[in-house]
């Protein structure tokens, strides 16, 4: 359902994205790694238009996306943007509005759902990731992983074909990142579609189909998890990972 | 001990008034006057605007030389010539001050030098203003503020339009803003008869301009009388006034003044206290300041809000207009600003004075407000904009429902904080007639011979209005700090 062909994208000399090529059907849960700098989240933000390319395509249910950004983009843009949900590392709530608040928002006001039915979706939301007693509270009143978990609600709230999760666990205290993750265990047994980029190995070994591991603009291992992560071809996935430094 | 009390009786002493001897001293003779009284009175010669001309000028210069001391001019707003008499600012008021029951129990004022009628003009068009002070009830009647034309009107139960300067009510006269002009008959001559559309009605009751010195300065008084009479004896004052082109008839009584004509004219002063209806007027001014003010941000907050979006989500074009316009209102001042567009554009747009002063310090506002929701736009984080627009939300509707919402809070403060200013801002509307509180004040202090008391009941009620707003502010800046 998303297709990625030739993507290139450069910031002056330092390309980030480099002829990039990809295909992910639905239902598939993938996992990106790599260190940082190497382009994980720009390719995320690419397939949502947050982020303009330079050269190559990306089609996403038959919407297609080129070079030229969102002036070029719009009409793709606003059909794409309601098929994919995006959830941040920085969660991104509102800050004027309560957690059922940002939930229906978009739901109103894009899809023109009326209050009480947009209202009702977000009860249900809230429920399925434990958060059924936080209806009123404000951001600045929650945990990182409470919000964190109103965000998911929040872009599930659209009914996306597809969720990017762009390192939805880093900003948090540890102890709060089990329950962020268990919310996306759930979301994949249940057949989203979810591209995520992460630094949580054992997400992506256990909960993912696929992994990609992206260095230096290209991709540079593609695979089930249990071959990417533990008999990788590349010599840098395997020093990324730490394999070469013990026997194993 | 004994030393410093004595010295402090001698300074309080009625009886030390070295008035005289100390201007010879000094050889200066100080004199206060409004340039923007204009011809024929005081102005600046159009060949060489550093050099001042009018009669009153070269009467000044005269006075002076029959002192044996130097003229000195002292700018000095007209409506506050008095008070700053009193205040020691300069040694003689002399720019055609009438001689007025209120002035005469707070000055010592010499013999007259010029006699002026009060002149009453209207359109041409409109005959419905006759020659009859009492057919004048319920029109718009312009006249100088605290002048002995706006009294005659008060004493018919006429409030007045007031003005500041003498060109501007026949410029509205011509304008339609209103439907007559009662001055002095100087000033029609210059800035009234001229204009082809105006007519004269009328002449009214004789007045007569006097020097005026302070109340303790009897020596410099009789001096400055004495000279006077020289002048006018001599044939001076004729050739001064000729000079300008106003010697006329009436002025031929100056020549054989005696003293009982000084007592007719000074008469019995009257004691003007502070009364329940100055109280009243007082309470209906801050109305008008009030109402003015809320009309003014209600024009300043959505215009502020959209120059703001235009500035920072607009194309090029529409961001640097947005911008000048920013720069040009923050950049000039709001007094000018409000004379261009009363008097400027009059010919284009016919504003009344109560519009044109909330259009003009709405738009003048409006400017600072867009930089305050700029700063407020800019400090919502960028991933508030970017989790709505993946939410589908086009970016005018993620304006509209998630940034701006924030930024208006976050500009809340500061929003208090300009309203606040606007309401003491909203005084200088005063001199395109509006009568707002501070114009009140003037008004009644001058009426009353007392600044203290109308002064402090002027900042009391600025300050019951605007407490209460800043205590919002503070409020909400507290609020902010919290979430």
């Amino acid at each position: 359902m998303i297709e990625v062909h030739a993507l290139c994208k450069a910031y002056g000399p330092r390309k980030i994205l480099n002829d990039i090529s990809l295909s992910f059907a639905a239902g598939q849960v993938v996992s990106l790694i790599g260190p940082s700098g190497g382009g994980k989240s720009t390719l995320l933000r690419c397939l949502n238009g947050l982020e303009s390319f330079d050269g190559g395509s990306i089609e996403i249910g038959g919407q297609k996306l080129v070079p030229g950004g969102a002036k070029v983009n719009a009409r793709a843009l606003a059909a794409v943007r309601q098929k994919v949900g995006m959830v941040f590392q920085q969660w991104n709530l509102f800050a004027h509005r309560t957690a059922l608040g940002n939930i229906i928002e978009a739901p109103i006001h894009v899809k023109g759902l009326s209050v009480a039915e947009a209202s009702e979706r977000a009860h249900r939301l809230l429920k399925q990731v434990g958060l059924g007693h936080r209806a009123d509270a404000y951001p600045h009143e929650m945990s990182g992983g409470e919000q964190q978990r109103v965000a998911i609600a929040r872009a599930l709230a659209m009914e996306p074909a597809a969720l990017l999760l762009d390192e939805p666990t880093s900003a948090l205290d540890p102890e709060r990142v089990g329950e962020v993750l268990d919310v996306l265990t759930a979301l994949a047994r249940g057949g989203l579609t979810m591209l995520v980029v992460t630094h949580e190995m054992r997400f992506a070994r256990e909960v993912s189909d696929r992994v990609l591991v992206l260095h230096g603009g290209t991709v540079i291992e593609d695979g089930p998890p249990a071959e990417v992560l533990e008999r990788p071809q590349n010599e840098r996935t395997r020093a990324f990972l730490g394999l070469d430094r013990g026997p194993r | 001990m004994v030393v410093l009390l004595s010295a402090w009786a001698c300074a309080g002493s009625p009886a030390a008034d070295d008035s005289l001897r100390r201007i010879k001293e000094a050889g200066v003779l100080r004199w206060g006057a409004d340039v923007q009284g204009g011809a024929p009175y005081i102005y600046e010669d159009p060949d060489h605007p550093e050099k001042l001309r009018g009669f009153e000028v070269d009467l000044a210069e005269a006075l002076a030389s029959e002192l044996g001391v130097k003229a000195e001019f002292v700018q000095n707003d007209w409506s506050a010539l008095v008070p700053s008499l009193e205040r020691g600012t300069f040694d003689i008021a002399m720019n055609g001050l009438e001689v007025t029951p209120a002035r005469t129990g707070v000055v010592l004022f010499t013999r007259p030098y010029y006699v002026f009628a009060s002149r009453l003009m209207a359109r041409r068009d409109d005959p419905s203003v006759v020659a009859d002070l009492d057919s004048l009830k319920g029109k718009r009647v312009g006249t100088l503020t605290n002048s002995y034309t706006a009294d005659q009107l008060l004493a018919k139960g006429i409030e007045p339009v007031y003005y500041e300067g003498t060109d501007e009510p026949y410029q509205d006269l011509v304008a339609g803003r209103i439907d007559a002009v009662f001055h002095d008959d100087i000033i029609a001559g210059i800035y009234g008869e001229p204009r082809p559309q105006l007519r004269v009605v009328g002449d009214f009751a004789d007045g007569f301009y006097s020097i005026a010195t302070p109340k303790t300065d009897h020596s410099l008084r009789d001096a400055v009388d004495a000279a006077l009479e020289k002048i006018i004896q001599s044939g001076k004052l004729e050739e001064i006034l000729r000079k300008e082109n106003i010697w006329n008839d009436r002025q031929i009584g100056l020549i054989a003044w005696s003293d009982a004509d000084q007592r007719r004219l000074l008469g019995e002063p009257v004691v003007s206290t502070l009364r329940w209806s100055h109280m009243i007027a007082f309470v209906q001014a801050a109305g008008v300041t009030l109402v003015l003010s809320i009309l003014a941000m209600a024009i300043a907050i959505p215009l502020g809000l959209g120059l703001a979006v235009c500035r920072l989500y607009g194309n090029a074009v529409v961001s640097r207009v947005a911008e000048a316009y920013v720069e040009l209102y923050r950049g000039t001042p709001v007094l000018l600003q409000l004379y261009v567009l009363y008097y400027g554009l009059a010919d284009v747009i016919k504003l009344d004075a109560f519009t044109a002063a909330i259009i003009g310090l709405g738009m003048n506002y409006a400017a600072y407000e867009a930089e305050v929701y700029r700063a407020g736009i800019q400090a919502v984080p960028k991933g508030q904009m970017e989790a709505a627009l993946s939410l589908g939300m086009s970016t005018p509707l993620a304006l509209r429902r998630v940034v701006l919402p924030q930024g208006f809070r976050l500009a809340l403060p500061s929003v208090t904080n300009d309203f606040i200013a606007l309401l003491k801002d909203s005084s200088l509307v005063s001199v395109i007639t509006v009568v707002e509180l501070t114009k009140r004040m003037t008004i009644t202090a001058v009426d009353v011979r007392s600044w203290a008391i109308p002064g402090l009941m002027c900042a009391l009620l600025y300050f019951v209005m605007s407490y209460p707003l800043s205590l919002f502010a503070r409020r909400l800046e507290a609020r902010l700090a919290r979430s």
